[in-house]
């Protein structure tokens, strides 16, 4: 490389002046307190001292950190290595799907109890309503499986995996309203800022392959509703190579993966590595430490150049795969399309990939949009548990689905026989998991007859959270990051690992 | 009883074990200083001496008190407390009577000639030290001091070995031992917390201040149990905090012997009806074999692995990643692809590469890197795997064969290898096996369908 930089350098006279003051303490940095700390260093076992220096790009040497972790995890033997987050945004009535409430039928139109509704508030939409109709849901519910668990008929394709599923249905969180909600779902709190639950687990436990990016998220294309923003995927406070990576829901998921006309790339490591040497001594003089982030993702944006084309090509799929998931499928950034795309990343060890499909918020025409939902979205799930128990991955992956609140028993705005709306409810709710640790073919948690409050075995968003981290090998209480002055978890100071639903 | 001590003195009384420590510091420091004192001959050290012993003094009057306040809580041993107690006293009066001559302010013509300040000193630090010890005793038990001694250990009561279960009292085998790690440190003859030991069945019998420990067959009200199941911020948990809590298979055995066992001490397993799953606790317990077969694998104990070791491993291709932090339990990973029949010789170097470790490697993947069957006759000798990928790999029925001596593995997967139905004979034989993974076999729904009427066989899981 014929480059002759070694140290920033300025032309401002002014700011000479100041460079050569730094390069007096570099000096004394170098000397006095260099050796010290290499002294103290080997006295400390040296590979703890640079640990933390040591992500810095590139320097993928043979053992990498992969062996021992510096953070001293995981702290028990997980049962999942990767996760699938099913993220139905929006809220899904868990009235019409999975939790079903036959007696609701003969109170048709009657008026909630206050008794049950007990003075909750509720949102401004549905708060000043004069009544509140109780509208059972206009679906059919059948019992499948060996579990006979109770699922609708608008989920025919998941009613055949019903013994592989793990139902909660006494989840309960904070927030009433979508951004809020799914914040607090994602981050463990309702106001922005915190990282995302698949942050914590790259910064806890690193990558199994250093070529893709350790936290994806995927949003699908044919759902639209209440926005998503990046920061639910975001790091927050931890550093900035740990936030997830969004794959576009087009054909293309990575842009300008490809060389441009005319180009054909043998230079690139050469300026790569130029940039990187010249951001690094951007970090020798201003010592930011999301300067080491950024060249590892300029690092990690190189690897991507062959391992993303790689992963996201579907075409050595077979017929029966792409017929499993549904005709979506072939179509890229469709929900079906998308699962299939975990699929081969979870395949390639991305260990944490995170869906979202949009529209799960049926304010009003709640049966027909359960329906349409369930219509764009059954399928590719119940394909992709299928899938992954086929190849012997759903041993230890985990699979989750749910959304960032219920709704209501009551019905919003006018109730008809065949037509009702339904409003936020964060009170009850249903989720499932499937996979790695957790029980196959297991209800747990109950809800009273209206499906508005939960009489039996509750499960708060923390305690989903902290049984989440805990499959991972990690114990909530003890993934800490220090920061502006006091050390944050996941979890905050709450959670309980939900052991009642583990093998 | 309990009632009667205010909660403020027993607050007070709490300091006794700080307090202790400053006449401790104090008199051995005059002690210290009248020895130097003489081999210099520097009589300068005496205005310090005199002061230490007033220092000395006076903070063992204070321990006094507050060691009083906190044997009014009674959970310690009467008669070793009487000990202390007077030995305490003692102390503190010879200070006072040692500092009175060494200041002057007690004049005994009779003692002039006895060198009185170096007499009193030593009786200072012997009377000292004897109380010390017996603080040390009641706090930590008798037993502390000299439990890692290299002279005098006395052995320990050793049950004799069984090698069924049905032979293993309940009480001695499976309760006391439990006890005696997780409770046995605060509830001993010596210390008992809350007037409650479990040295021996007739202590336990006797139960503590707030009444029995147990109530036979009633677990809701034994208070031993229902202790240990509360909030562990409840004030009454137990152990307390800091202390390390009862896991849950050790309070699945404490509800089976007061439930089921009636709190019996004699009883042995054979005599009672036993569900499952404490079957398989207690055979963990004991180091037998788990007739059940439903029990997680208890995980191995490892040694650390020398990192050179790891480094080699990790230079030859593999991925190691360690299971739970300095366990010296390990997942390998070979990338998919990193062998093809083009290289295939080199797996056999490779996994030479990783027998060092070979009872450290808990996971093993090696999917997709034309791993045959001679590959699996080294893999047979890695007796700890729980969980095996060998997808799509030539593998035959003869390489199952060769694994099938490792009985911890409880998921395999082999889906797009060349095994057929006759390796089910070999699952069988694998006790812990619950999943194997067998997709893309010659392997077909019908025989899955026969195989899976048999007893005590892992699941097969096809796909579409």
């Amino acid at each position: 490389m014929c480059d002759h930089h070694d140290k920033l350098r300025s032309n401002n006279r002014d700011l000479q002046s100041i460079e050569k003051q730094w390069d007096r303490r570099e000096f004394f940095k170098k000397t006095s307190l260099g050796i010290g700390a290499m002294a103290l260093g080997s006295l400390l076992q040296s590979e703890k001292l640079w640990g933390a220096v040591n992500p810095v790009a590139g320097s993928i040497d043979s053992l990498n950190s992969f062996a021992k972790n510096k953070l001293g995890l995981p702290h028990h033997l997980p049962k999942a290595k990767r996760i699938v987050y099913l993220f139905q945004s929006g809220g899904p009535s868990q009235l019409d799907l999975f939790d079903y409430k036959p007696k609701l039928k003969d109170m048709f139109g009657q008026d909630l109890p206050d008794s049950i509704r007990a003075g909750q508030r509720l949102t401004g939409m549905s708060a000043d309503q004069t009544a509140f109709p109780i509208a059972a849901s206009t679906l059919n519910f059948k019992q499948y499986g060996e579990s006979r668990a109770w699922v609708s008929d608008a989920m025919p394709y998941l009613s055949e995996v019903v013994d592989d599923l793990c139902f909660i249905k006494g989840m309960h969180t904070d927030a009433i309203n979508h951004d809020p909600a799914i914040t607090f779902f994602q981050t463990g709190s309702q106001q922005p800022g915190r990282p995302s639950i698949g942050s914590w687990i790259s910064y806890g436990l690193g990558s199994d392959n250093d070529n893709l990016p350790t936290f994806i998220s995927l949003v699908s294309k044919n759902g639209s509703g209440q926005p998503l923003y990046s920061r639910l995927w975001g790091n927050g406070f931890l550093p900035t190579e740990h936030q997830g990576v969004q794959f576009r829901s087009g054909k293309d998921p990575v842009l300008y993966l490809g060389d441009p006309e005319n180009y054909d790339g043998n230079d690139r490591r050469q300026m790569l590595d130029y940039l990187k040497k010249l951001n690094g001594m951007a970090y020798d003089a201003f010592g930011d430490p999301e300067i080491n982030a950024r060249i590892a993702q300029y690092e990690m944006a190189y690897r991507m150049q062959t391992s993303v084309p790689d992963v996201t090509d579907t075409s050595d799929e077979p017929d029966y795969i792409f017929d499993m998931y549904g005709p979506d499928s072939r179509n890229p950034g469709t929900y079906a399309a998308n699962c299939l795309m975990a699929r081969k990343l979870l395949e390639k060890d991305v260990k944490f990939v995170q869906l979202y499909h949009q529209g799960w918020d049926q304010h009003g025409n709640c049966p027909g949009g359960v329906k349409y939902q369930s219509k764009n979205t059954d399928q590719g799930t119940a394909a992709l548990i299928k899938d992954l128990k086929q190849r012997g991955m759903l041993e230890d992956t985990l699979v989750v689905w749910g959304g960032e609140f219920g709704r209501t028993v009551y019905s919003q705005g006018q109730l008809t026989e065949t037509n009702y709306g339904r409003d936020h409810h964060p009170k009850a709710f249903t989720m499932f998991m499937a996979g790695a640790g957790v029980k196959p073919g297991f209800t747990y948690g109950e809800t009273d007859d209206f499906g508005y409050n939960i009489i039996k075995d509750p499960v708060h968003t923390h305690d989903f959270q902290a049984t989440l981290l805990h499959l991972f090998g990690i114990d909530h209480e003890r993934l800490t990051f220090k920061h502006q002055g006091r050390r944050y978890r996941l979890t905050d100071v709450h959670g309980d690992v939900v052991k009642d639903i583990l093998i | 009883m309990e009632s009667s001590v205010p909660d403020f003195i027993l607050f007070l009384g709490r300091f006794h074990p700080l307090v202790v420590h400053l006449p401790i510091g104090f008199l051995i420091f005059a002690f210290i200083l009248e020895l130097y004192g003489r081999w210099k001959r520097d009589s300068g050290t005496s205005l310090a001496i005199e002061f230490a012993l007033l220092g000395g003094a006076l903070s063992a009057a204070v321990a006094c008190v507050l060691g009083y306040m906190l044997s009014l809580s009674g959970d310690y041993d009467e008669s070793m407390l009487d000990t202390h107690f007077w030995f305490g006293i003692a102390t503190t009066l010879v200070v006072f009577f040692a500092w009175s001559i060494r200041s002057g302010k007690l004049n005994i013509t009779k003692l002039k000639g006895l060198k009185p300040n170096m007499a009193s000193l030593t009786l200072v630090v012997v009377l000292v030290s004897i109380t010390g010890h017996y603080g040390g005793n009641l706090t930590h038990g008798s037993d502390y001091l000299v439990k890692y001694a290299p002279f005098g250990r006395k052995e320990k009561v050793v049950l004799p070995p069984i090698d069924k279960l049905e032979d293993a009292a309940v009480y001695d085998y499976l309760v006391n031992p439990i006890l005696d790690a997780k409770c046995a440190s605060c509830h001993n003859s010596n210390k008992k917390k809350g007037g409650l030991s479990f040295q021996d069945s007739i202590d336990i019998k006797k139960g503590g201040k707030n009444g029995e420990a147990f109530i036979a067959g009633n677990v809701a009200k034994s208070e031993m149990i229902r202790r240990t199941m509360l909030d562990p911020h409840h004030e009454d948990y137990m152990p307390p905090e800091g202390k390390t809590p009862l896991t849950d298979e050790e309070k699945s055995i404490l509800t089976f012997w007061i439930e089921k066992a009636n709190a019996d001490f004699r009883v042995k397993m054979g005599e009672l009806e036993t569900p499952e799953e404490i079957t398989s606790i207690a055979s963990n317990m004991l180091g037998l074999e788990d007739v059940t077969g439903k029990s997680g694998i208890p995980l191995p104990k490892a040694v650390q692995v020398n990192e050179e070791i790891l480094k080699d491993i990790a230079d030859a291709g593999f991925k190691v990643r360690e299971l739970i932090f300095e366990s010296g339990l390990y997942e390998v990973v070979l990338p998919p692809h990193f062998i093809s029949s083009k290289n295939g010789e080199e797996l056999d170097g490779k996994l030479e590469k990783l027998l060092p470790m070979k009872d450290n490697i808990i996971w093993l993947s090696l999917k997709d890197n034309d791993v045959r069957d001679r590959h699996l006759k080294t893999i047979g000798q890695f007796v700890n795997l729980q969980k095996v990928e060998l997808e799509k790999n030539p593998i035959t029925d003869v390489g199952i064969a060769e694994i099938t001596g490792i009985q911890s593995i409880t998921g395999l997967n082999l889906y797009q290898t060349k095994i057929t139905a006759s390796s089910f004979e070999n699952f069988i034989k694998m006790k812990g096996l619950k999943r194997v993974y067998a997709w893309g076999t010659a392997i077909t729904e019908a025989e899955v369908t026969s195989f899976a009427e048999k007893e005590n066989r892992p699941a097969i899981i096809m796909g579409m």
